[in-house]
Order: structure tokens, then sequence, then C-alpha cells
């Protein structure tokens, strides 16, 4: 499984003036589930970029079990570590759901046989079945997002990064789509979740690196970082819910029961209202 | 790419960025006109010189050089087809130069004036709201769809696809997955621009009236002048001298 090591990268595009990462270093190991966070243009979409060779370090390195990211081509990492792009429209230019996801496979030299039981595989896995044949444009913005992941996850690469998974979802989607990352977490790849949503965050990653104008302020374990208020209010976050409860009820473990609980307090809600 | 840099508007507090679009327009086209005019070295040595005093005091002289080096790929073909077609390396030099000066008189003039500004001068001119308004629309979405197309092309790059492998007919294949995201999402966009115009009521009166309304100030009447004397003088040149 893979390993990644980030040591000292500076990042500058072309043509900007400062630089979109500074003196970025960490090293994230096999089957580790990592959410990048911090305010807008902290520079996490940058950092994703660079993790999976689309952009090469200004200066310091990236490597990708070992090797530097520089002396690798894009298809080659991506084989390893699949991107999802946050607007999954940039994607899509096939008829149908299922040639997209045949795409991926096909660049990647999968013999034609095994490539009809796979897309029938990842269908079901990610609730596509019923879209098999659909235009991929038809589909809803959570329906997209999963044929996204799944387009990219068909190949199996053995890491995931995810640019904003949850973005304009409503809350159905964003479960399904929490179920669907928490179960490659479970089969110990390794998912990196760039977002600002810390509450689905906290459902899915062990550990949280935050960003703030290109440089690091905080490695860790999530749960840990985002109990730090200074830190928090720095990044422009909010401390998740389950914190918070767990915080307040003296509780712990919550986010294993996310699901129970939060029908539990829909609940009691509705009993108080009525 | 790189030599459309010297076209792209940077914003800068300049003399020549403050001149009235109208005058700059006319200035440009008068350069235009006296670059293909003549085949004399001297002659367009003077006007590139010329040319590079107004982009000094546009403060882009940057830009401009930047600009030479994808310059350089048309100087070879100019100087390559001149010697395959019976030319001498003295045409070739005359057309590169006077390539380098039709390009100064246009690069100026763009680095240094807004579309919105080019857009107000063409209205200004009579040309109908229709025309000038996508002008300067399609000139103010080039950059975003060129990030709009760097994004597809990193999505499907991180999905395997390898532009640069394959035949020819290959080639072409692979560039569809790239196409038709962009086209989809330009075609959408177009729908949702025309739509947020007519809910700001675009075309609603035929009469429009103007945010800013243009006045030409005491540099644009030396900006007017000195273009009618260029013509003048390069009329001169040409008539009574009998320059090239
Ligand atoms: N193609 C580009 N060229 C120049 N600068 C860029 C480019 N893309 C991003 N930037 C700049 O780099 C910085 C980091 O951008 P980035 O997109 O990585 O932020 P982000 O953390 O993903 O933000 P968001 O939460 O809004 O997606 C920003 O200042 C942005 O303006
Ligand atoms: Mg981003």
């Amino acid at each position: 499984m893979v390993k990644i090591a980030v040591e000292n990268l500076y990042f500058r595009y072309p043509e900007a003036a400062g630089f979109a990462l500074r003196n970025v270093s960490f090293r994230i190991e096999e089957g580790e589930s990592v959410a990048i966070l911090g305010e807008n243009g902290a520079g996490k979409t940058t950092l994703a970029k660079n993790l999976n060779g689309l952009l090469k370090p200004t200066e310091g390195s990236v490597k990708i079990d070992g090797v530097d990211t520089r002396s690798l081509s894009v298809a080659k990492i991506a084989r390893k570590i699949g991107f999802v792009n946050h607007n999954p429209e940039h994607q899509f230019f096939a008829e149908k759901v299922e040639d997209e996801i045949r795409f991926g496979l096909r660049n990647f030299g999968f013999p034609e046989e095994t490539i009809d039981k796979i897309i029938q595989e990842v269908l079901s896995v990610f609730g596509l079945e019923e879209y098999r044949g659909k235009n991929p444009f038809q589909l809803s913005g959570g329906e997209k997002k999963r044929l996204a992941i799944a387009s990219i996850m068909a190949w199996r690469p053995e890491a995931l990064i995810v640019d904003e998974p949850t973005i304009g979802m409503d809350y159905a989607q964003k479960m399904n789509i929490r179920r669907v990352l928490r179960r490659i977490v479970s089969e110990g790849r390794c998912v990196i979740v760039i977002t600002h949503d810390v509450d689905f965050a906290a459902t899915i990653c062990e550990r949280a690196i935050i960003l703030s104008r290109g440089e690091v302020i905080g490695d860790g374990r999530l749960r840990e970082l985002l109990s730090d208020d200074e830190l928090v209010e720095k990044a422009s976050l909010r401390k998740p819910f389950i914190i918070e409860l767990e915080e307040e009820t003296g509780l712990t473990g919550l986010e294993e029961d996310f699901d129970i609980l939060s029908s539990i307090l829909m609940e009691v809600f509705q009993k108080c209202r009525s | 790419m790189s030599f459309l840099r010297a076209f792209k508007y940077r914003r800068k507090d300049t003399v020549v960025h403050r001149l009235d679009p109208r005058s700059k327009f006319l200035l440009s086209v008068v350069l235009m006109m006296v670059s293909i005019m003549f085949a004399d070295i001297r002659v367009l040595l003077v006007l590139i010189s010329g040319q590079l005093i107004l982009l000094f005091l546009a403060k882009s002289l940057g830009e401009w050089f930047s600009s030479l080096r994808g310059l350089v790929f048309f100087f070879a073909v100019i100087f390559i087809t001149q010697l395959l077609f019976g030319g001498t390396f003295y045409t070739g030099i005359v057309l590169s130069l006077r390539l380098v000066a039709l390009s100064s008189s246009m690069s100026w003039f763009f680095l240094s004036s807004t579309p919105e500004d080019i857009g107000r001068a063409m209205s200004v001119a009579g040309l109908p709201i229709e025309l000038t308004f996508s002008f300067t629309m399609a000139i103010r979405f080039i950059p975003v769809i060129y990030d709009e197309f760097q994004s597809i092309y990193d999505t499907q790059r991180s999905r395997g696809l390898e532009l640069e492998k394959g035949g020819f007919r290959d080639r072409i294949r692979n560039l569809m997955p790239i196409l038709i995201p962009l086209l989809v999402g330009t075609i959408r966009r177009t729908y949702e621009i025309a739509d947020a115009m007519e809910v700001r009521a675009f075309g609603a009166s035929p009469k429009r009236t103007t945010y800013k309304p243009l006045k030409l100030k005491s540099g644009d009447y030396i900006v007017c002048i000195a273009s009618a004397i260029l013509v003048v003088s390069a009329l001169a040149l040409k008539m009574v001298y009998g320059v090239e």
C-alpha cells in the first residue's frame, strides 16, 4: 500500500507573486484517513494536485513510495492515487454512466472481459445500478459525485483524494458519500478528504492537516486539533458537532454510531415538537 | 501562448492607460498602416523605437519582451519560406521587423485598455450594442474558459488519459474527453448568462445610457495630433521622397 512523503514543499503558480504552499512537510502512511482543512484559498486543492503529480513542487519534494513525483507521469501516479475533482462535470464526456467508468479502466489497460465485471461491481457498491444507461449529465448532484468517485475507485487505487465531496449536497446524499468513503477506509485504503465540512470530516477521518495561507498550522488527531478553539478559529473552521456533543455529555466514541445517534436526535426533536 | 501575453490587459496607472480608448485606437490603426506601408529597414526601426517609447510609458516593456520570445517561431517560418521561395536574407529581416511593428501596434493598445473601454469605444463609434457586448464578453471569458480547460485536462489526466500517446487518430480521439466537458460547460454558461442578462433587462430599452461617458482630455488631443502628423509624414516619405 502507498506511502506519501512531503518534504519542505514550496509551490508557486507560474505568474503568481507569492507561494501558494510554503514549507509543507508531512508523511501519510498506508491506510490512513486524513482530512485536509483550511479556509478558502488556503492551498488545499494546490496541495492535492501536488500529491498526485498534476503539479510538481517548485522547491522541496513529494515522494510516492519513495519515488519523487517529478520522475513519474501523472498516469503512473493516478494508478496508485486517485484524485476526484470538486466539480464532477469537469470529467463527464461519455453518453452513458457505465462508459464513464469504463474510460479509466481502458486507459490503464484492463482486459475487456474483466472490465464489464468491474463495472457491474462498482455500480452496485456505489448504488448506481439503476442509472447504468443514463446520461451522466442528467444525474443529481449527489449521484454525479458518487459516479465521479466510482469511476476512479473502479481501478482500485491504493489511495483516494477527494476535493470537496459534500459541496451543495443534501443530508441524504452526504450520508451516501460518507458511507462510500468509510467503506474505502475500511478496506485499508488511504483516504484524503479536502473539505470545509468539519462534521463530515470528523466522522470519516482519524487525522487532520490544517492549512492556513499555504502553511500547515496543525497536523495530528482530528479530534484533538478541532478541540483547540484557537486553531479552529484561525483556520475559519468550527468545532464539529460530534465533539461538542461528546464534551457536553462526557460520552466517547460517538462517531461510530453517528447514524443511529442522528436518528435518535431526530426522533427526540420530533417528539419535543409534537 | 506566451505570445498572447502581450495582448492581455494589465491594470496599471500610467499616462497611456488613462488615455481615451478612441484616441488610442486611432493611433494604433495608424501605426499598423505605417508598418504595412514601408519595406525600408530604417523606417521600420524608427517606428519600432517609437512603439517602444509608448510601451515604456505604459510600463509594459516586460510583457512586450516576453511576447517576442513567442514570436521566434514566426520569425523562423518567415526566414524558411523566404529562403525556400526565392526571397533573400534581407527580405526575411524586413518581414520579421514588420511583424514586430504590427504586433506592437496592437499590443500597447490591448495592454492598456480594459475590454469594457474597448467595447465602449466601439459603441460610441456607432456599432450596435449586441456586437460590442458580445465582443467584450468574449474577451473577458477567455481566462475563465482557459481555467476550466486546465481543470478538465487535470481531471482527465488523473483518470489515466495521456494525450501524447498513440497515433494521429488516437490523439484526436483523446481530445474528446477534454472537449466535450468544456463545450457542455460553455454552452450551459451561455444560457445562464443570457438569463442573467434578461432578468436585468438587457435590450429592454432601445436607448442606453452610459455609466462612465467617454471624454477626450488634453493627452488625447496630443495623441490625435501625433497620429495626424504620422500619417502626413508617412505619405510624404512615400510619395515625395520615394522611400520603399
Ligand atoms: N491556476 C492558478 N494560478 C494562479 N494562482 C492560483 C491558481 N489556482 C489557485 N491559485 C491561488 O493559490 C492559492 C491556493 O488556492 P487553492 O485553490 O489551492 O485553495 P483552496 O484551499 O483549495 O481553496 P478553496 O477552499 O476555495 O477551494 C489561492 O490564493 C489561489 O488564488
Ligand atoms: Mg479548493
